[in-house]
């Protein structure tokens, strides 16, 4: 069997949830399959500039089919362009046109993905909200797989999106909220699906000791792993924990991990690291008591999987579906919705060891039944099996002409979203209407592992 | 393959969160998320407050009144050395040109074109500042707006929390006025029977600094008889008067739950002062055992009986203000 992995970027020192995703797949299914990846040049997610050689090259034994992007993106004209689709009411064409100026723009490699689809048993494309993505698996559509990596943003809301969502072969989900979220919107309930995820890399003898020892971190502490941006949540994180360190039986300290863009507080009780290796970030969940994830949107937290794994409770914000449905499902977790939810909550974890012991106990039980490697691997290996057997059934719709691509009729992206069904997938709840939850999304904003609504066209 | 399923375990999530959600709601009284509070102030206020002439609707209202904006078109004031030739027919443009330099002859252009650039120039810098100081004016509107808006929404949350702040001090008044009620009640029951019991009084023993309860039936081991039996038999009329006075006073000055041997003082007895069993509480015992339990217990629960935090804690050596007769008291002696 012969598997293609498409994705915007690749390699080892790319660390984006979507990409580490795809790299994980890549190696993970080489054991059982052929892979091979086909990728950009690119390592920069804003400018797609080309930094890296085209043509072939080996990455821990999978070989990586590399093709130039023809044009970096120019940020003007792509934050006018998201603003004319999540805005307002617009056009096919312009829907197009926004793809274009998102990126990665690579002809090249969607070219050879058209000509080369019958070498490969399946092509497994990740991040639907991308160039290479959109045009790919309409060029290998009879062999084409999505790995989504959907969030509740505008893009979900695009018309370009649901006739992707509704030609592919198979879509592997990361959630069951993601998955809800798509059938909504694209009505492609008779596609194959899958809530798989992913595993991680979970080292077994982490050493928490060594962590404090070169830290100095002394006490009970929380952590945060991942980029401190307010597109994270990190600024309301820090406005709530601030107000939780006045609460004099508190003893908690949080400590971050990850890159800067947004300034910490000075405080003796919050304490940066940066950047740290992986064996360090291990090591920190270890000796932490809990994880904090204040995330509004994610598709799958995977540094919640990791502390689960690891046996810690999370703490994660419940305005975000997926987060608050992880929790739940697990029972691993608490979240919040405001102030007095979260110092409540965490509260509760930091005073009550039998709890944290339970929701960590709940978590290892969780990442063991739904994300260790060998489940997430049999869950692909069994969609491949079943769509061998079955034979394509649908055509992807062709693009409409001319005249039909210019006509202004399409809703807002943001106005489509808003009438979304939103809230977490649980056994016997029905998913109600909901407002977009956290900070507007900016033109900018890049999903965190990373995912349309519209109309069908003639 | 399953995707997903509930686990039953020990811990359910949930619950939890209802529990902590219960907490916040028991913290804060009436608990409304901001959906809530927003809807409130959305609806008329005059449910909350008396806000006169306040309408709930602003930022919609204000929105109504101004049209939605676009930046004006600004027209093309552009004029160059070429504007007064200019045609998009090929030939005439070509003949203009021809001519040009007869016309020169008659008068000179080139000061007209100037002029009219300069004023051009002039049009343009003044569309623009108009632009922009409209632009900047509509935004500043739209922050007022939301000023507006977000005072109204701040107004009714406050609305609400005076309201339930006022129910709660109501609420707290009305269990004050009963407690005091009932303490009173159960005090004059106290002294009630302490009248009546005078005569089983004479033969009580009469208070000493030894923490002994002498109300108990059991016989007293002769060694603790000595003087304090002495004393007993020694005590008169008068002494009785005076102690029953006593009382009276600890009662409306000390904390009655102490002088009730309720709750513990905080503060520590001293070393040879008489504990909590002392002779007053002795004498509690002895007029009606069953009365001092549950007044005990029903003081304790009084916030205005027990010992506030606040208050100055009455030491056993202060005499007469304090728990009971001090060591050196010459009328216990």
């Amino acid at each position: 069997m012969k598997i293609a992995v498409v994705v915007q970027r690749y390699g080892q020192t790319i660390n984006g949830g979507a990409e580490l995703h795809a790299r994980y797949i890549a190696e993970h299914l080489a054991r059982h399959a052929q892979v091979e990846v086909l990728t950009t040049c690119a390592t920069d997610y804003v400018t797609w500039r080309n930094e890296l050689e085209a043509g072939v090259e080996q990455v821990n034994g999978v070989p990586v089919r590399r093709f130039r992007v023809k044009r970096q993106r120019d940020e003007r004209v792509f934050g006018r362009r998201s603003h004319r689709v999540f805005e307002h009411r617009h056009s096919l064409g312009d829907e197009l046109d926004w793809l274009e100026a998102e990126g990665p723009t690579c002809p090249a490699l969607v070219d050879y993905v058209g000509k080369h689809a019958a070498d490969y048993d399946f092509c497994l494309f990740f991040s639907y909200r991308y160039y290479h993505a959109y045009y790919g698996a309409r060029a290998a559509a009879a062999r084409a797989m999505l790995v989504p990596t959907a969030e509740r943003d505008a893009t979900i809301g695009l018309s370009i999106f649901p006739p992707l969502f509704r030609s592919v072969r198979a879509l592997m989900y990361n959630s069951p909220e993601e998955r809800a979220m798509i059938n909504a919107v694209s009505a492609n309930q008779d596609v194959p699906g899958v809530v798989v995820g992913i595993g991680s890399e979970v080292p077994q003898n982490p050493q928490p000791g060594r962590f404090r020892q070169k830290y100095n971190v002394r006490g009970p502490f929380a952590v945060y792993v991942g980029r401190i941006d307010q597109n994270k949540g990190c600024k309301e994180l820090f406005e709530f924990f601030q107000g939780y360190l006045r609460d004099p039986s508190s003893k908690l300290t949080l400590v971050l991990i990850g890159q800067e863009l947004l300034p910490v507080p000075e405080h003796p009780r919050i304490r940066h690291l940066g950047f740290v290796d992986d064996a360090d970030k291990f090591d920190a969940m270890a000796a932490a008591d809990l994880l904090i994830m204040p995330s509004y949107f994610e598709s799958l937290s995977m540094v919640a999987l990791e502390a689960w794994a690891l046996g810690k409770p999370v703490l994660a914000n419940g305005r975000c579906d997926v987060l608050k449905g992880q929790c739940i499902r697990s029972n691993a977790g608490l979240y919040y919705e405001s102030y007095a939810e979260f110092h409540e909550t965490l509260h509760a974890i930091e005073q009550n060891r039998w709890l944290m012991g339970a929701l960590g106990r709940n978590g290892r039980q969780f990442f063991r039944e739904h994300y260790d490697w060998p489940v997430i691997e049999r869950k692909y290996l069994d969609m491949f099996d079943r769509l061998k057997r079955d034979t394509p059934a649908r055509a992807v719709d062709p693009l409409p002409g001319w005249f039909d691509r210019r006509r202004q009729d399409l809703p807002a992206a943001e106005e489509v979203l808003r009438k979304l069904p939103g809230g977490p997938v649980l056994a016997g709840a029905k998913p109600v209407p909901a407002e977009p939850r956290g900070p507007s999304t900016s033109p900018g904003h890049r999903p965190s592992t990373s995912s349309g609504h519209g109309r069908r066209r003639a | 393959m399953p995707d997903f399923n509930v686990r039953a375990d020990s811990v359910n999530v949930e619950q939890i969160m209802e529990q902590i959600r219960a907490r916040i709601r028991e913290k804060r009284g009436v608990d409304y998320t901001e959906q809530q509070i927003r809807d409130l102030a959305a609806v008329k206020l005059e449910k909350f407050l008396d806000p006169k002439g306040v309408r709930s609707d602003l930022l919609e209202q204000y929105r109504k009144l101004q049209p939605a904006y676009e930046p004006p078109e600004l027209p093309n004031y552009e004029f160059e050395e070429t504007t007064l030739y200019e045609t998009h027919r090929g030939l005439l443009r070509f003949i203009r040109k021809l001519l040009n330099p007869l016309l020169k002859l008659f008068f000179n252009p080139n000061k007209l074109v100037q002029a009219l650039h300069i004023q051009a120039r002039l049009n343009t810098m003044y569309a623009e500042r108009e632009a922009r100081r409209e632009a900047a004016r509509r935004a500043s509107d739209q922050l007022t707006y939301e000023l507006i808006h977000n005072l109204v929404v701040e107004t009714t949350r406050l609305g609400i929390e005076a309201k339930n702040l006022k129910m709660r001090a109501e609420s707290l008044a009305s269990r004050l006025e009963f407690n005091e009620r009932r303490a009173r009640a159960l005090e004059s029951v106290v002294v009630y029977k302490a009248d009546e019991g005078e005569a089983p009084i004479s033969p009580r023993p009469a208070p000493t600094p030894v923490s002994i309860p002498a109300a108990r039936p059991a016989p007293t081991p002769p060694q603790q008889q000595g003087p304090t039996a002495g004393a007993q038999t020694q005590e008169g009329p008068g002494q009785r008067s005076r102690r029953r006075r006593r009382r009276r006073g600890r009662r409306s000055g000390g904390p009655a739950a102490a002088i009730m041997g309720g709750q513990p003082s905080t503060a520590q007895p001293q070393p040879g002062a008489p504990d909590e069993s002392g002779p007053d509480n002795r004498d509690a015992a002895d007029e009606s055992p069953e009365t001092n339990g549950t007044a005990t217990e029903d003081l304790a629960q009084f916030s205005g009986a027990a010992t506030h935090p606040s208050e100055p804690v009455a030491h056993p050596s202060d005499g007469d203000a304090g728990q009971g007769p001090s060591k050196t008291d010459p009328e216990t002696q």
